[in-house]
């Protein structure tokens, strides 16, 4: 057989017992050739007890174990169809670093695809404030919908003409949305000031956050990029000294090792602490602006915000540290005292005893 | 033309899966029977004999009958459960240590809530630390202790010890950090020694969270080996699928691993500003509770133990306490084996607990 062929093969054979036996479990195993000694009706049994039944840490296990199949499957089918790439470019006379090359190429090209179409998301506000908003959708969607209906009723308590401050109010929103995009460095106007710059500030902070991101996950496809050139190359190496693997499992282990040590290399570096630095200070912001915002809404609906939790626990932890180094002198008091007390009965002189101040 | 260097054989490649599969559903049957109260942790017999807000301070049972009369006091970091130290019977640093005669208590720090967040190092050192020091002092004649701190607490208990060195008699730190401005820490790079509030700003950190999630602090330790722990762990899990013993301590590791409490905002943002991002122990600009804490007014006997292996606390910043300390009684000894390694690895737990004992013994 073609070795090329084998590679194909190979990953059919690989895909397909692995489907067989997972995903069509009990009908599927009867249909692979080697018979397995093991009683199906336990096993199943057991597999639904697992997943059904087991408490958290099993559970997590099985899941991982699954996701690592997974992995791995995926992997190795990577792998062997980079290799039946780059060995039919070398039969036909390049050479192979070359061929790898181009194949990281298009792998790079598949990583970082997905950032760059959210890079295009960038250039378009509208299209970002959509994309904002629909996030908020869910938790803001009653606050807006009452903050908007708010000054009509401030108008029909007020004038008796509710439905020209309707109109006001619906004019100073569509004023407001069609001049979005140049008003976003101005102070904004009107009773909704105040958290209306909020969702502003909101608004940029998740910008920040999500050009950070971005940044991040390019990173992070550059490196897998790398990562898997330098497995293919150290199997070359093994190749071409006559080496071979003796399992899937040693392979699996190689790459491990290769994608560890690599993606730790990256992690070392300056540009890439810088990169996770701003993921983590980006989103840390956002998430403090976004508390601004959802503060506001519980204090529009009489709720306690977690700033005012914050404030009340702090108050009790002084309140608690007090207390207690108050019972540490007293009890140290009445120490000193107890400690007295036989000393000045040996000696006849009267002790003076601190007054109760429990 | 260059063939790949894996099995040629399908055949080969597909049995390889299948037997595969086989230790997997065997694992599944072995799983499927497993419950929680099997992989429950915590081997040795114990007794709670203080309590403090989230804090319980417990004693284990002796296993001799006159144990040796200078307690010893288990301070753990605050990062990860305590019960590390007692995860199973033949994985237990206090079992073996009881064993040897030795006389056992360790401080359990519990779960900090919400309402925590404002707790400072000064309430844990001058506060927890000290008064589950005076409780232990007091039940043995109120002279000082042994205090055997590990990791974040062995930097904790210099701290401590720096403050109140009349209370302790012998101090032994394990893996602990002392120098967090060495490069080859993951962990300090990512924490801003190098890059400060640039890498990582602590004070949006604590402002955004309050506590900080035990689920973030995971997060970091599984991506400095991001495929070893969460690809290779579990592909080599399948090869003890098929023993029931071996998995349940896989298991009990796997709850300790993830088993991980918040962090009291103020606490953390003390630690990781003042330590990690300006390395202040060692310059002795570490104030707790407004006083400096300097190294070296340590000058008891002091093992320092650490791992050479180790990813978390890279050596040289474990080895560094040498210089820093008042001690002429100065004991540096290592395993080679990784940071969780020193808690669970077989050859450490035969060779620890009695290299432990005997330093403190020949120190009375």
């Amino acid at each position: 057989m073609q070795w090329t062929e084998q590679t194909e093969t190979m990953i059919k054979a690989l895909t397909e017992t692995q489907k067989q036996l997972w995903t069509n479990w009990f009908d599927g195993m009867p249909g692979v050739s080697s018979p397995m000694p093991v009683s199906w009706g336990v096993a199943t049994e057991g597999f639904k007890t697992w997943t059904a039944e087991s408490e958290q840490v099993a559970k997590h296990v099985a899941e991982q174990l699954l996701a690592s199949q997974e992995k791995m499957l995926r992997f190795l089918e990577i792998s062997l169809r980079a290799w039946t790439a780059i060995a039919s470019k070398t039969e036909s006379g390049e050479d192979w670093p070359t061929a790898l090359r181009s194949y990281t190429e298009n792998l790079r090209q598949q990583l970082v695809q997905f950032p760059q179409e959210m890079q295009k998301a960038f250039q378009d506000t509208d299209e970002l404030w959509r994309l904002y908003c629909e996030q908020w959708k869910g938790l803001v969607q009653p606050w807006a919908m009452s903050l908007r209906q708010t000054p009509w009723n401030f108008g029909q308590a007020s004038t008796g003409n509710g439905s020209a401050l309707m109109e006001m109010q619906k004019l100073y929103w569509d004023a407001y949305e069609s001049t979005f995009g140049r008003m976003l460095a101005s102070p904004t106007l009107g009773l909704t000031r105040e958290i209306n710059e909020d969702i502003l500030k909101g608004f940029d902070a998740w910008l920040d956050y999500r050009r950070a991101s971005f940044e991040y996950h390019v990173s992070l496809g550059e490196t897998w990029t790398h990562a898997f050139e330098e497995f293919m190359r150290r199997l070359v190496a093994l190749a071409e000294k006559g080496e071979t693997v003796p399992s899937v499992k040693t392979l699996l282990q190689l790459w491990i090792e290769i994608v560890d040590q690599v993606f730790t290399d990256v992690f070392r570096s300056d540009e890439y602490i810088r990169i996770q630095g701003r993921l983590v200070n980006t989103a840390t912001a956002y998430r403090l602006r976004e508390r601004e915002i959802v503060d506001a809404c519980l204090k529009a609906s009489h709720l306690a915000s977690r700033s005012e939790l914050d404030e009340a626990y702090r108050r009790i932890y002084d309140l608690r540290k007090d207390v207690k180094e108050l019972k540490k002198a007293l009890q140290g008091i009445k120490r000193e005292s107890s400690a007295q007390a036989p000393q000045a009965a040996d000696s006849g002189m009267p002790v003076d005893l601190p007054k109760d101040t429990a | 033309m260059i063939p790949f260097p894996l099995l040629r054989n399908p055949h080969e490649t597909a049995r390889e899966l299948i037997d595969f599969n086989q230790k997997v559903l065997k694992g599944i049957e072995n799983l499927g029977r497993i419950r929680e109260q099997d992989i429950q942790v915590g081997a040795s017999s114990k007794e709670e004999i203080y309590r403090e807000d989230n804090l319980v301070l417990y004693r284990f049972t002796p296993m001799v009958e006159h144990p040796f009369r200078v307690p010893i006091l288990i301070v753990y970091a605050l990062v990860n459960r305590p019960y590390m130290v007692d995860l199973q019977e033949d994985r237990s640093l206090v079992r073996n240590l009881l064993k040897l005669g030795m006389d056992v208590y360790l401080i359990d720090w519990g779960y900090p809530g919400r309402g925590d967040r404002w707790l400072t190092l000064d309430d844990y050192i001058n506060g927890y630390i000290e008064n589950c020091v005076d409780v232990v002092r007091e039940r043995h004649g109120g002279d000082p202790i042994n205090v055997l701190s590990i990791c974040q607490g062995g930097t904790l208990s210099l701290c401590y010890t720096a403050l109140h060195p009349d209370k302790v008699k012998n101090l032994i730190t394990m893996v602990t950090p002392v120098d967090f401005h060495v490069n080859e820490g993951l962990s300090n790079l990512w924490a801003g020694c190098d890059a400060g509030a640039k890498g990582m700003d602590i004070d949006a950190l604590v402002d955004a969270f309050g506590n900080i999630p035990g689920e973030f602090m995971n997060l970091g330790f599984l991506m400095m080996k991001p495929f070893q722990l969460g690809v290779g762990k579990y592909l080599e899990m399948i090869d003890i699928l098929d023993n029931e013993e071996k998995l349940r301590s896989f298991l009990r590791m796997e709850e300790w691993i993830f088993d991980s409490p918040d962090q009291a905002g103020e606490t953390y943002r003390q630690f990781m500003k003042d330590f990690y991002q300006g390395n202040k122990l060692i310059k002795g600009e570490v104030k707790i509770g407004g006083k400096p804490v300097d190294l070296s007014k340590i000058r008891l006997p002091l093992l320092n133990i650490y791992a050479e292996q180790d990813h978390l606390v890279p050596p040289p910043s474990s080895i560094a306490l040498g210089q820093y300390i008042g001690s002429s009684d100065y004991t540096l000894r290592s395993f080679p084996v990784g940071h969780i390694g020193m808690y669970v690895s077989g050859k450490v737990q035969r060779d620890l607990p009695p290299l432990i004992a005997q330093w403190v013994k020949e120190r009375g």
